[in-house]
């Protein structure tokens, strides 16, 4: 349990971030933001409720709600689009989803684990996700009909008549060199140290890899200057 | 509601909620209002809100920044937007930016978009420097920040940018078309962070110019930034006149727009007076509309998907929960649709995977789900498998395709004899595939 002080510390920090005063204006309790909600008809969740502790500043509630609540919520923004004060409920949840990783919540570790392997896969290649990755076995909820072809999925990806989609390990094939610039993207924009703070094994694997790359990267910018 | 759940309160609600045991009629006139300020445009906040692209301009003046322009050459057509402002809409030389849940996924949105493409002799370049916006990482799990999301928005646009001079024009030739809907609500509200934020641009522009990422070192902002449905819909009437071959008139088309793309940056958002009394984004319905279809309105269309970004990999009873409750089963019992059209990513992929389940609580209805360009493309002739790429799909698109008069068992049993060419190496393509990764302009090959 964090002290007072800590969480008035990350309070501080919510508030300070440049986006908060446009995605919180004022509020009337009207609740056409919950009305709408996908996910306060599942869970224990209410953008009124967030945008009410964060207008009244009840710091201990705020911590409360990001043990768990701002979880909850399904980022499509349609509380935003309907608030008659211009709020955006969405945007603020997305404020405190990040104060929450700096600080290392264990709650967002917590809930952050499954999404490791779509990590590994963005970090490391610009691509989110990948034609192996959503494959039958990974989920047997998407019935037996999945794919409406059998076969090795190879060949199924040759027969995309584009040349850039022919892949299995990426959506698309990403140029070595526009991986390598994105992994300076992630270190200088601080990304990889949130992802250190998270998990701490994937970061190992995420930076061992990226310095594979940036070696094969270095090799064939050599290759390059010897053929010149 | 019963008692008990009162005593406990309601989700989302807390502890304290109580019925209010209104009548049905007094709570159809008490959240009346509602339904007003979300059915009908809100004009009045279009008269309070600044139009960012105006500031734009402004720090183009002062030399602050590159915009990459629409010029004559990209053949812009002009569309109102949710306040009747003017959005411009290229239709020519365009620098595909793909979708990574698209093409890992649910390839024929690209193919489909790059075959019509093809139809109307439109150039276009289809290159491997390029990345994912990174936003569907962001919305599910948090890891990214605004200065991340802004420096992969200015990579990939600066990459837009200088693809024309890579390939013997001027800079800004080829004008980027975003596939996907989160990035097209990503990329949006970015470039207003951009262009509000100084502190942001001085930021970001320090890791451009570490990236070489710099023209005359100043960022460079798209004048528009432009959805491939935005594409589709001005050229609906083209290619219902000089394409389709199919009648469409007996099937019944629910749509399903992109929360991502008419609800974030909404003032952005394509609304047309033709399409749905301008009361929604025309995107999307405007195309099935052109196509002759039947557009079936009904009461969830406002509802998201259930996608939520986290909550597909890792809450999905959620998300299959939702998807079935609030829009295939809403699209099957109250609109007795044939198909559900979506025009992105993530929606395509909740409501196209998530049908199955259902059967698990005696929910069994199916419809099938596929993207507006998709749905086009076979209206127009293009092969289901081939270019329209239905085998990824879970839904009963089969039954689509039989409604439309096209033999499923048929397509199906060429494609299997296709399979058998490409395991002989024997591939088609939709444009020269030595010249893909080498960075080149496509050479319609044709498919």
């Amino acid at each position: 349990m964090a002290t007072y002080a800590e969480m008035r510390e990350m309070f501080d920090e919510i508030r300070a971030d440049f986006r908060y005063d446009h995605e919180l204006n004022g509020c009337l309790n009207c609740g056409i933001c919950t009305a709408t909600c996908p996910s306060a008809q599942f869970y224990d969740y209410s953008p009124r409720e967030i945008v009410q502790l964060l207008w009244t500043e009840n710091v201990e509630q705020i911590y409360d709600a990001m043990q768990e609540k701002i979880w909850a919520c399904a980022q499509c923004m349609t509380c935003a689009a309907r608030c008659p004060f211009k709020n955006s409920p969405g945007g603020l949840v997305m404020i405190m989803r990040e104060v929450s990783i700096r600080h290392g919540m264990q709650s967002a570790k917590d809930v952050l684990r499954p999404f490791g392997r779509v990590m590994l896969k963005l970090i490391t290649t610009g691509n989110q996700l990948s034609p192996d990755m959503i494959q039958p076995d990974h989920f047997p909820d998407w019935g037996p009909n999945i794919q409406k072809v059998e076969g090795d999925l190879r060949i199924l990806r040759k027969a995309i008549p584009v040349r850039t989609l022919q892949t299995v390990e990426t959506a698309w094939e990403v140029s070595l060199k526009t991986s390598v610039e994105m992994y300076t993207i992630w270190e200088m924009t601080g990304v990889l140290k949130s992802l250190e703070t998270m998990d701490e094994n994937l970061f190992d694997v995420i930076e061992d890899f990226i310095d594979e790359k940036r070696e094969d990267y270095e090799d064939w910018l050599e290759s390059q200057n010897d053929k010149d | 509601m019963s008692d008990n759940s009162t005593q406990q309160g309601v989700a989302g609600h807390g502890a304290f909620f109580q019925d209010t045991n209104l009548s049905a009629n007094e709570a159809e006139a008490a959240t009346a209002w509602v339904r007003s300020h979300v059915d009908r445009r809100t004009m009045d906040l279009g008269e309070r809100m600044d139009d960012i692209r105006d500031h734009m301009w402004e720090l183009e003046k002062e030399g602050e920044i590159i915009v990459h322009r629409l010029t004559d050459q990209h053949k812009p057509v002009e569309v109102d937007t949710l306040y009747g402002w003017k959005k411009r809409i290229p239709t020519n030389q365009f620098w595909h930016h793909k979708s990574c849940g698209q093409c890992g996924n649910i390839p024929g949105y690209p193919t489909s978009i790059l075959w019509f493409m093809n139809k109307f002799g439109m150039d276009y370049l289809d290159e491997t420097d390029q990345t994912s916006c990174t936003a569907w990482n962001y919305h599910g799990s948090g890891i990214g920040n605004v200065e991340s999301l802004a420096a992969v928005f200015l990579r990939n646009f600066h990459q837009a940018y200088v693809s024309g001079k890579q390939h013997g024009f001027e800079n800004g030739h080829f004008y980027p078309l975003v596939h996907c809907g989160t990035s097209f609500g990503n990329y949006k509200e970015i470039r207003k962070y951009l262009i509000e934020s100084a502190e942001l641009r001085e930021k970001v522009k320090k890791i451009l110019g570490k990236l070489g990422r710099l023209v005359d070192g100043k960022i460079v902002i798209p004048e528009e930034v432009v959805h491939y449905s935005e594409w589709l819909h001005v050229m609906r009437n083209r290619i219902a006149s000089e394409l389709q071959v199919m009648d469409m008139s007996n099937i019944r088309v629910t749509v399903h727009a992109a929360c991502h793309y008419y609800k974030m940056v909404q003032e952005d958002a394509v609304y047309d007076n033709t399409v749905l009394g301008g009361n929604r984004t025309a995107v999307g319905t405007s195309v099935a509309q052109a196509l002759g279809a039947q557009v079936i309105d009904y009461s969830t269309w406002y509802d998201c998907c259930g996608f939520g970004f986290r909550h597909i990999i890792s809450e999905r009873e959620f998300t299959r929960s939702f998807t079935m409750n609030r829009k295939i089963k809403v699209a099957r019992e109250e609109a007795n649709a044939d198909v559900m059209v979506g025009i992105d990513t993530g929606c395509i992929t909740t409501m196209d995977k998530n049908q199955w389940i259902g059967k698990a609580h005696d929910m069994n209805y199916s419809i099938p789900i596929v993207a507006d360009v998709q749905l086009a493309a076979l209206a127009c002739g293009a092969d289901p498998f081939k270019i329209v790429q239905l085998q990824w799909h879970a839904s009963p698109c089969e039954d689509l395709v039989e409604k439309m008069g096209i033999s499923w068992d048929k397509a199906k049993a060429d494609f299997q004899d296709y399979l058998k060419q490409v395991e002989q190496g024997n591939v088609e393509y939709l444009y020269n595939p030595e010249l893909a990764t080498n960075q080149n302009i496509n050479m319609k090959a044709g498919a």
